[in-house]
């Protein structure tokens, strides 16, 4: 077959582009057409479902793939030609007709796979850079609905899914917060057994969580931080152009990955939640203690007759333990040494409540069981059902060799005579706000110069030492009848460091407050 | 977000813009291969594909945007985008869609330069 060389000409214009893409290896195929008057050709070449179109003439009707080979005509290399014309051709063009088809097919076909490879490795630098621009996102945001989406978006996207959803933990369950591509299962139990599908190892085979109804091959990952499951990522049918199929073990070391950046925003904004919560509690406990400054006395009232000391440690900023005095009825002075239950802002504000109440109640009035019953009712009704307070209350009248005292279930007040015998001021009814009903005793005990009384909280008998034995009354007792005649303040400060010294270094389990009266 | 995509034509003078809604993957890149290649049948050399709608694209259907960049390069048209996420737009540029389409902000500057 010999053809007319001047249309052949024409490929000399050809560009490198139309050599690459294959336009000019049809306009071969179409100056063979009409050489020899077929109707159209076209190359092909051997492919894994048989012979797969390279390019063909501009008539060209010829399948993508062809199953079978037999009609082919033969041309150098894997190639073989395909001929539509009313004649079946049984030879195969002339030499240098097929070393020029074969020539351009194998060029063209080359500069397909190296499109190819130049996607893929295009496309690993958009991987790298998702990578990088979530972990961006996961530094720079708190918004958790945010983050969720993006880490979804970018985990369907660069795995090709066709399908996606993201789980967070919600009480005891997995709640659906966002999808793509189609519907999700809204949630899914903790205990639910297809997460044992999860575990390292398990493979990327059929995952046994459900979690994408009609999905063909799924895949899910845990997001985990610290051994602790907070959500769940899932992906299905991993797409190419021919239709779904499996995801690869390089896809499910992609997928954890986002799951590990889920995994840290959502620990990050945990963390910035405690953060938060940490300094409401500050802000809290700071008004509180400005609260208690304003409540506790800065000094205690002393006259020729009697000398008064009082001292205070709280075991945080502020606490709740109590103390002050009142002027009551005749001249008469009232020593409170109170303990409330709990710390922080609520016992701040139930001592608030209290101060308020006793002045309200004693000032200037003579203090007796009918009052304290009436001030349990007061606490009782004004508290929450776990609070309550243990009180001491002692009136001193400088008139008189005597001290009374109301006790609701504070520990006993310690009186030492200038012999050094010891009476003691104990309970005589229960703490205030445990109920409503109580009642009390109002008692008198001898109170003459020389004599001091101790009232104190419990957070001094029971600071306990490095081998966890308490102060206890018995030492304190004795502390006080070694320093019976010491000035007040002394007596105080050397209290102070003995109960320091005994503690060595443990910290303080609670308010310690101690009030010293003497008779002069 | 919408299972399949969903598209939407305006055609005008000089210009056909394709409203793209939803997930650009192998189903939405055939469709919007559909879609384009009628356009160009019909005599459109200019298209533009406004992605407001669109959060995602994966790389069989950026595979697809690309044969249809080819396409129009073929007839001498060209393919325009505008409204790309910040994530598509970085995308985009990275495959080399950038260099041989054009990428414009918003949809009237991308009219205003193509027809």
């Amino acid at each position: 077959m010999t053809v007319n060389a001047q249309p052949w000409s024409l490929l000399e214009t050809a560009s490198d582009r139309d050599w690459e893409s294959g336009t000019a290896l049809g306009r071969v195929l179409d100056l063979w057409c009409d050489s020899l008057g077929v109707r159209a050709a076209a190359v092909f070449v051997e492919g894994r479902d048989g012979w797969e179109l390279v390019q063909g003439s501009r008539a060209a009707r010829f399948e993508p793939v062809l199953a079978g080979g037999a009609d082919l005509l033969q041309l150098p290399g894997r190639f073989r030609l395909a001929v539509d014309s009313e004649q079946p051709l049984r030879q195969p063009p002339d030499a240098p007709i097929a070393l020029l088809l074969s020539a351009a097919a194998r060029l063209h076909r080359l500069h397909e796979r190296l499109k190819e490879q130049e996607f893929a490795e295009n496309y690993k630098v958009v991987t790298l850079e998702a990578v990088y621009d979530v972990g961006l996102a996961v530094a720079s945001t708190l918004d958790l609905e945010q983050l969720c989406e993006e880490i979804l978006l970018r985990a369907v996207s660069l795995l090709d899914a066709r399908r996606g959803a993201f789980y967070l933990a919600d009480g005891g369950s997995y709640t659906l917060r966002g999808t793509i591509g189609g519907e999700a299962r809204p949630s899914l139990p903790h205990d639910d057994p297809g997460m044992q599908s999860l575990e390292p190892g398990a493979g990327t085979e059929r995952c046994g969580l459900d979690l994408l109804p009609g999905a063909r091959f799924p895949l899910t990952v845990a997001i985990a931080y610290k051994g602790q499951t907070k959500g769940l990522l899932a992906v299905a049918d991993k797409e190419s152009r021919t239709g779904v199929g499996p995801f690869s073990e390089a896809d499910r070391r992609a997928l954890e990955l986002f799951a590990t950046q889920a995994a840290i925003a959502l620990e990050n904004a945990n963390l910035h939640r405690q953060a938060l919560e940490k300094e409401r509690l500050e802000r809290e406990m700071q008004l509180a203690a400005e609260i208690q400054r304003g409540i506790l006395p800065t000094t205690m009232p002393s006259t020729s007759a009697l000398e008064i000391v009082g001292w205070n440690r709280p075991t945080r900023q502020v606490g709740g333990d109590y103390y002050g005095s009142i002027s009551l009825d005749g001249g008469a002075l009232g020593v409170v040494v109170a303990d409330v239950t709990g710390k922080g802002m609520p016992a701040a504000l139930l001592v608030s409540t209290l101060h308020s109440a006793l002045h309200l109640l004693l000032e200037k009035r003579e203090p007796n069981a009918d009052l304290l019953a009436t001030l349990n009712q007061h606490i009782a009704e004004s508290s929450s059902s776990n609070k309550f307070i243990t009180l001491i209350l002692v009136d001193v009248d400088p008139l008189a060799d005597a001290l009374g005292y109301l006790n609701a279930g504070h520990n006993p007040g310690l009186v030492i005579r200038s012999d050094g015998s010891v009476d003691q001021l104990p309970a005589s009814g229960l703490p205030l706000g445990l109920l409503r009903t109580a009642s009390y005793q109002y008692r008198r005990v001898p109170f003459v110069p020389g004599d001091l009384v101790c009232l104190y909280s419990d957070g001094i008998t029971e600071c306990t030492s490095p081998a966890d034995e308490e102060f206890g009354e018995g030492r304190l007792i004795e502390f006080l009848r070694e320093r019976r005649t010491e000035p007040l303040s002394n007596i105080v400060q050397e209290l102070d460091e003995a109960v320091t010294r005994y503690a060595a270094g443990q910290p303080q389990g609670d308010d310690q407050t101690v009030v010293l009266l003497r008779r002069t | 977000m919408t299972d399949s995509l969903k598209l939407k034509v305006d055609r005008r003078d000089g210009v056909a813009v394709i409203y793209t809604d939803g997930y650009i993957n192998n189903q939405g890149g055939e469709e919007i291969a559909k879609v384009a290649y009628q356009l160009v049948d019909e005599g459109y050399k200019s298209l533009l594909l406004n992605l407001a709608g669109t959060k995602i694209v994966n790389s069989i259907g950026i595979s697809i945007l690309i044969e249809i960049i080819e396409r129009m390069l073929e007839v001498e048209g060209r393919l325009a985008f505008c409204n790309l996420t910040p994530t598509i737009d970085k995308t985009f540029h990275i495959m080399g869609l950038a260099q041989y389409s054009s990428i414009f902000p918003d949809e009237s500057s991308a009219v205003e330069q193509l027809s």
